[in-house]
């Protein structure tokens, strides 16, 4: 079987996916990007808990890498289109990830998407987000309504964490874009040094 | 224009004061404000954070978000803020006891 990085957010679907893959036998590391100060405290406690279930259930290390994405934020909200916000933001996850795969020996990501359930999970701004790597990506609960995912997130013990009390992202734009073009969103990424940003990312990453 | 009251965001994990109708602030000239008042201002371009306890984001439209959970700190924190920015019909927060 084989071994992937999962991306948890302290949501709902994160560790439903990553129960879906890890019950078909693959060995996961889970990443969190780190949104503060746009968000609390609240989704890092909730991935560590999250992931307590997960290894209980699974008998995994499972192990945590938090990586901090709130700089990352603020340069994207300094030099680029707000309104591409939230794709721009998920190739830096993407990115992210795949590095700490790189580094870990995985061969694949997962993440708890589902198709149309926020402005940055339409098809248009997945195929944007996607391209920013090369591994490829598994996606258990994207056919999955959200109805759907809450139920499994409640036979599996997540739900009751992922709905504590905490703070939505701030760096949320007001109009984000739902069907992102791919040539605007690597124009936007021409501002920026998307490189030195991630190469900082990585270098300050912290396995919890 | 007036702020609504102080009231928990949807997800409970703060406290937020929106402005109705919204307000078009001049973040530049907010920031100038508040650090001529020697509080750190992070400047994201289309917010300000400010650090501390608690912790605040000023957004142009005026909202602003405070990270705590604690009511009263929460007013008073705001009020103190729309004193520095001489934000309209907000009274300015009194000093304890």
């Amino acid at each position: 079987m084989g071994k992937g990085v999962v991306l948890m957010s302290g949501g709902i679907d994160s560790p439903v996916a990553a129960d879906m893959v890890m019950g078909r036998g693959h060995e996961l590391v889970a990443v969190h990007m780190d949104n503060r100060p746009f968000t609390d405290t609240s989704p890092l406690e909730k991935v560590h808990d999250h992931l307590q279930v997960l290894r209980t259930l699974h008998g995994q290390a499972l192990p945590l890498y938090v990586l901090p994405h709130g700089s990352t934020q603020i340069t994207l909200m300094r030099n680029t289109d707000r309104h591409v916000g939230c794709i721009m933001c998920r190739r830096f996850m993407w990115r992210s990830a795949e590095r700490i795969a790189e580094r870990e020996g995985a061969s694949f990501l997962v993440t708890g998407e589902a198709l149309g359930q926020v402005a940055s999970q339409t098809l248009p701004n997945m195929r944007s987000a996607t391209t920013a790597v090369r591994l490829p990506i598994v996606r258990p609960l994207i056919g999955f309504d959200k109805h759907e995912i809450e139920e499994r997130a409640k036979a599996l013990g997540t739900y009751g964490i992922s709905t504590r009390p905490g703070l939505c992202c701030q760096a949320v734009p007001d109009k984000p874009a739902t069907r992102s073009r791919l040539v605007q969103i690597l124009g936007e990424e021409q501002k920026i040094d998307v490189e030195r940003i991630l190469e900082d990312v990585v270098k300050r990453a912290e396995l919890q | 224009m007036s702020y609504r009251s102080l009231a928990l965001c949807s997800n409970g994990g703060a406290y937020e004061a929106i402005p109705e109708p919204k307000l078009r602030l001049d973040l530049a000239q907010a920031r100038t404000k508040l650090e001529a008042d020697h509080r750190t201002v992070i400047d994201a371009r289309v917010m300000l954070i400010l650090p501390g306890t608690p912790e605040m984001t000023l957004t142009r439209d005026g909202k602003v978000v405070l990270k705590t959970h604690d009511a009263a700190e929460a007013d008073r924190a705001f009020r103190e803020l729309a004193h520095v920015l001489e934000l309209p019909g907000v009274e300015r927060a009194r000093p304890p006891g």
